[in-house]
């Protein structure tokens, strides 16, 4: 019996550098949020698996393209399509659609929802936006978050703790969940928009699609390779349990089966010879491919909490923002706080709830962590996000090749 | 007959020979990425960060509906199947529990 940090079954290594092309330089140290990637200066470096998030941020960022992914579900997806047994459901990210463009000679940060769409309906793959999980997200995570305050307002004990974190990112939970497990009473138990989406595919989108569970296939598209660890995780297969439950007898399955990131979505439309750039524009073929402002900007820093902000405003109040943008929250500032005053309609009592956005984890949550564990944290919800900026600088995303080729010829 | 003793110089030589070796090689490994490579990837980095995010803002703005408790999709997966928010359902299928990886054992 060795200690580990993984559960049986999921993804572990999913980070790898090819010690042929690694020259020692240490770039990707400075990337590293855990300290996981060990060698000395001019050495061949390793990384650390067991503390290694699977971010993905050194792959990003290597000068010598020397880092890559051990895990990718590319052919399977490709076998699936051509399964006419099989549906195949996209579920697509929110910041998948303002980076893949990139791959096909677009402009960074066009935003090409649509395009995307096209692009996977022609491919074979129903269309399944996980911005309409992230309002059901929103939903459920809201609602947690009034709970937890009304309880501490009326003097009760049975609802979780505040301040209240989000727990969107596999980054930051698999950080807390190996350095700070004290504190995971403290995360919202909320699943993922990826996980909420693969689970509600397989139960209302079985009636919605009519078709048995166990023949559809999720393949989720993210800006982020830590999502392939998440979706491994054993107890993330709860529709094949709810189904159970229905009296299906049917072979054990994830809720989300396969994970591709941005690259590898862009590699795979290449593969099928469709290009994003001249395809013609798609609408969606379900309700799941509505969403609103809210869900969408979950892909960047401040958006969890500038969405849940909107919904519990109105919850509370039980009237709509005047204003739904919401500046102290967005930008790239390290920790961002805020505080709103509001008058909570059912308790007729004023609150302040203060609220602290977290992102590029490393450098910017140790204080924040340490008032929690001291009991003195002044915040009533905190988002993380482990990669600077969130999603859209996510590891999956489109590498910038700008500014990097001329050093990797050294 | 006098016997010759003979000294070796490098024994006096300020590093040792493994030591020696490693400096070399950090020295390799700072000519390997230039100065400043570091500051002005992170500038560029900042620079697509905030086209992309850009991106999700406009796609926000946008957007017919700007708030998810009114998103009728959302409401009808409530209405015909779902149930409520924190109910029965949601808490078998929308929610999960976390791990104290520090106590797991392979």
């Amino acid at each position: 019996m060795t200690a580990t940090t993984y559960q049986p079954g999921e993804i572990r290594g999913l980070i790898e550098i090819d010690a042929s092309k690694c020259k020692g330089c240490d770039a990707c140290q400075k990337f590293c949020p855990t300290n996981a990637i060990e060698g000395a200066s001019g050495a061949v470096h390793s990384i650390n698996e067991e503390k290694c998030l699977s971010c993905g941020q050194c792959l990003i960022n290597c000068p010598f393209s020397a880092i890559k992914e051990t895990h990718s579900a590319l052919e399977t997806v490709i076998q699936k399509l051509a399964d006419k047994n099989t549906t195949v459901v996209g579920i697509i990210a929110p910041a998948v659609r303002v980076a893949i463009g990139e791959e096909f000679g677009l402009g960074t940060g066009e935003l090409v929802t649509d395009k995307l769409y096209g692009a996977m309906n022609h491919a074979g793959f129903k269309i399944f936006d996980c911005n309409f999980a992230a309002d059901l997200t929103i939903m459920e995570e809201g609602s947690e978050f009034i709970h937890r305050v009304r309880s501490l307002v009326k003097g009760e004990t049975n609802a979780g703790p505040l301040p209240q974190f989000t727990s969107c990112c596999p980054g930051w939970v698999r950080f807390a969940e190996t350095k700070y497990p004290s504190l995971l009473p403290y995360l919202s138990t909320a699943k993922s928009p990826q996980q909420m989406s693969g689970t509600v595919a397989k139960t209302y989108g079985a009636k919605i699609y009519d078709m048995q569970p166990e023949k559809i296939f999720t393949v989720s598209v993210m800006p982020c390779t830590s999502k392939k660890l998440e979706a491994s995780r054993p107890e993330f297969n709860s529709a094949w349990k709810y189904h159970q439950q229905q009296g299906s007898n049917a072979a054990p399955y994830q809720d989300v089966d396969a994970v591709l990131t941005t690259r590898e979505m862009a590699q795979l439309l290449k593969l099928l010879d469709i290009d994003l750039a001249t395809i013609a524009p798609y609408k969606g073929d379900s309700l799941f491919s509505q969403y609103t402002g809210a869900g969408t900007i979950f892909g960047t820093t401040g958006g969890v909490m500038e969405a849940a902000l909107r919904t519990a405003y109105k919850v509370l109040t039980e009237e709509e923002l005047p204003k739904l943008e919401f500046e102290p929250v967005r930008g790239l500032e390290g920790i961002k706080t805020a505080s709103v005053t509001l008058t909570d309609k059912s308790l007729n009592k004023e609150l302040t709830v203060n609220v602290a956005v977290i992102h590029d984890m490393s450098r910017n949550i140790e204080p924040i962590l340490q008032e929690v564990l001291a009991g003195t944290s002044p915040y009533h919800f905190i988002e993380v996000m482990n990669c600077a900026g969130g999603c859209v600088n996510g590891g999956g995303q489109p590498i910038d090749g700008s500014g990097t080729s001329w050093v990797a010829n050294i | 007959m006098t016997k010759k003793n003979y000294e070796f110089a490098e024994d006096s030589f300020f590093l040792s020979r493994r030591r020696f070796m490693a400096v070399g090689a950090a020295f390799i490994a700072v000519m390997a990425i230039p100065v400043g490579w570091i500051s002005s990837r992170i500038a560029k980095r900042n620079d697509y960060i905030k086209a992309r995010s850009a991106g999700l803002y406009q796609d926000d703005a946008i957007a017919k509906i700007r708030v998810s408790h009114a998103n009728p999709a959302v409401q009808q997966y409530y209405k015909d199947f779902g149930g409520e928010p924190l109910g029965h359902l949601s808490h078998d299928l929308l929610h999960t529990h976390f791990v104290d990886r520090t106590k797991l054992q392979s």
